[in-house]
């Protein structure tokens, strides 16, 4: 760090190369104590070179709720959704997945939950007008193998989803050059993918999404009962990495988590699941679910609620999406289906 | 200098008489009080000086009467408050919630303050606090039409939706650093904008819990921190709400969910409530507070959060409550 830039009294500059100390987060590492014992310095010069720093550091942050709504200049992304190509699902969600926060899709298995995260890789790339963000996707699976049939399928019938989209639009996205499938089978693999390749495509603006299928299966078959601590570790500096990802880049980060059979009621009630009879509780525990910005999950109704329910005239079986928690969206739920075509809501106007 | 004189042992003032040292003393106090006079940091009082003085301070009430009540009148000012919760149990709704109840005019019952919002979380949700600011309008629209009075009236025409917001200062911070720094920062602003009564950091914990290697480190800053939100509580006359996670404990035959960072940190706070659930019920618990009894209420986020309701009207409410699906407001609820 330069210090002569700063604008110091020369006699603090002077004490702060003397004192050896190289960075602003040094210094504010530091008590006020004990930099006034480094650098022999007066509380007064200590506390003018602290402000002067921290202006350095955070110059003109300060934005009013104000400018944040009315959002003129785009400096925020309070406004901005990723669309989940589906009216229904998007109302749902107030217009879809916010741009800055790590997402969560939990739910069983084969409950849906690859079919949302392929077409949310197909909703990236359209333009803004359209609920997308001009942009690629890349998709980090850690168990499975890509689903790259599927994906084919599901280009094949953007048509028939995006009704909204006219056709020549569609028509000139090449959806498959822009989603970049990376596979991480171990946590060191992992790590090395979220802190350096991925953040290569997102400097370069090659992607604008991130998914990751799935967080729990990098943590099912190392981790025993005893490594709780270390495994909280991971989950901590890998929610923080993906964290400032996304908040650097204004990139969602949607990670699917697989459930586990809740144990004791008040296991329930910790994961903060809002229906009583649901036995099921989203994997990783209350350390991961502290990394979220929301919560989604999905699962598939059961045989004789669906005969007598809404869907009976459906065919294909029905699922529902649930938010279990955001900051922005009241806990609510909304029916689906998956079809040839994509993930489709079903609009029940529920009286 | 009369303080670093006060800072050493008296046998160690060079070359002084002990005789002396009583004089020397006792100017070193005169000095310290006459330079402290203004900001009133070292002065002496009473205790029913004092007690008048936490009583003429307001609290930012949240139009809730259940919570208000479990907290003695409202939110603090001049405290520092502590939210601790599970993930979506409603820390960041509350603080939302604040940020609009401490604008409410005077002539209804609040401060008439304005809002800092130190956002760690990237969680604060504008659209969300548009909803809510829009419902404490109305809200205090339906006062005003049942009252009738002239300064209701009168204070509502400055009290719109742009108003509430233009009076949130939203800070964004990514990591700790940037919270130092920004905490650094905050007495110059709260002298510019002097009619800030509180200050909103959600959260506390999220950035002190992942990279440090050094957990006496961070048990440091956070104490810093903590120093240094109190005296500005204190100078600028304002409530401080920090929110923090929870995290499992494992004791010897069972888990239990406990605020995070540590045991020290919990002396930081000097009300302290927890959010949790009971089956599908929030509830919130005052479990520290130096004035008010432990107690809990039960609580529903609506439109406008509805905090509390008595525990007799408690069918009442369950009947009419938010289902999973449509959110219409409660407000009736809410009073």
């Amino acid at each position: 760090m330069d210090w002569d830039q700063f604008d110091l009294n020369p006699k603090v500059i002077a004490a702060l190369k003397k004192a050896d100390i190289k960075s602003i987060k040094e210094i504010l590492n530091l008590s006020g104590a004990d930099l006034q014992r480094l650098m022999k310095l007066s509380s007064a010069d200590i506390q003018c070179l602290l402000k002067t720093v921290s202006h350095m550091l955070r110059r003109n942050s300060m934005l009013t709720a104000l400018q944040l709504y009315q959002d003129k200049d785009h400096l925020t992304s309070q406004h901005q959704k990723l669309s989940l190509g589906c009216s229904v699902l998007d109302t749902l969600l107030k217009g879809g997945i916010p741009l800055v926060g790590i997402t969560e899709l939990a739910g069983e298995s084969s409950a849906g939950k690859t079919q949302i995260s392929l077409q949310l890789c197909l909703c990236v790339q359209y333009p803004y007008k359209y609920g997308g963000l001009e942009s690629g996707a890349v998709y980090i699976c850690t168990e499975d193998v890509f689903p790259s049939k599927r994906l084919q399928q599901l280009i094949d019938q953007q048509h028939k989803l995006r009704v909204d989209v006219p056709a020549e639009i569609i028509q000139k996205i090449k959806f498959g050059n822009s989603i970049f499938v990376e596979h991480a089978a171990d946590l060191d693999t992992f790590h090395n993918c979220i802190t350096k390749r991925i953040s290569l495509l997102l400097t370069r603006g090659m992607v604008r999404l991130v998914v990751i299928d799935s967080i729990a299966a990098l943590f099912r078959c190392e981790f025993g009962v005893s490594d709780s601590v270390m495994k909280a570790r991971y989950l901590q500096t890998f929610g923080a990495q993906l964290h400032s990802l996304s908040t650097r880049f204004r990139t969602p980060i949607m990670c699917i988590n697989q459930v586990t059979d809740a144990v004791s009621e008040s296991e329930v009630a910790q994961c903060s699941s809002s229906v009583a009879d649901n036995r099921v509780s989203p994997a990783l525990g209350i350390t991961w679910a502290n990394q979220l910005l929301m919560r989604l999950m999905v699962s598939r109704i059961s045989q004789p609620e669906q005969s007598s329910g809404v869907a009976s005239h459906l065919t294909g079986s029905v699922r529902t999406l649930r938010v279990v928690f955001a900051p922005h969206l009241p806990p609510s739920s909304c029916y689906y289906t998956v079809k040839l075509e994509g993930v489709k809501g079903i609009n029940t106007s529920f009286a | 200098q009369s303080k670093h004189l006060l800072a050493f042992p008296l046998v160690d003032v060079n070359g002084i008489q002990k005789k002396n040292n009583r004089r020397i003393l006792q100017e070193c106090h005169g000095d310290a009080a006459r330079t402290a006079g203004g900001s009133g940091t070292t002065r002496k009082c009473t205790a029913l000086e004092l007690l008048e003085e936490e009583q003429a301070q307001g609290f930012i009430i949240t139009f809730c009467s259940a919570l208000d009540n479990i907290l003695g009148g409202g939110v603090q000012l001049t405290k520092i408050t502590e939210i601790c919760g599970a993930p979506g149990v409603g820390k960041t709704q509350l603080c939302m919630q604040l940020a609009v109840d401490v604008q409410i005019p005077e002539c209804f019952g609040g401060v008439a303050g304005e809002a800092v919002f130190i956002d760690t979380e990237g969680s604060f949700m504008v659209d969300r606090v548009v909803d809510i600011a829009t419902a404490c309008v109305q809200h205090c629209q339906l006062i005003a039409e049942a009252h009738q009075e002239e300064d209701h009236l009168k204070a509502l025409e400055t009290f719109s939706l742009e108003s509430i917001l233009s009076h949130i200062y939203y800070f964004r911070c990514r990591d700790y650093i940037e919270l130092l720094a920004q905490v650094y920062l905050l007495p110059d602003f709260l002298s510019e904008h002097s009619k800030v009564r509180l200050v909103v950091v959600d959260g506390i914990a999220f950035p002190f819990r992942h990279d440090f290697e050094d957990l006496s480190l961070r048990t440091r800053l956070l104490n810093g921190l903590a120093q240094q939100l109190i005296i500005i509580a204190h100078d600028h006359k304002s409530a401080v709400i920090l929110t923090n996670q929870m995290t499992t404990r494992i004791g010897q035959n069972q888990s239990t969910l406990v605020p995070a960072l540590g045991e020290s940190w919990g002396h930081a706070a000097t009300v302290r409530l927890i959010f949790h659930w009971d089956n599908s019920q929030r509830l919130a618990t005052l479990y520290k507070s130096p004035s008010q009894k432990e107690s809990t209420i039960p609580y529903h986020i609506t439109v406008s959060i509805s905090f509390g309701m008595e525990i007799e009207r408690w069918d009442s409410v369950k009947t009419g409550r938010v289902s999973g699906t449509t959110s219409q407001g409660c407000l009736d609820h809410v009073i």
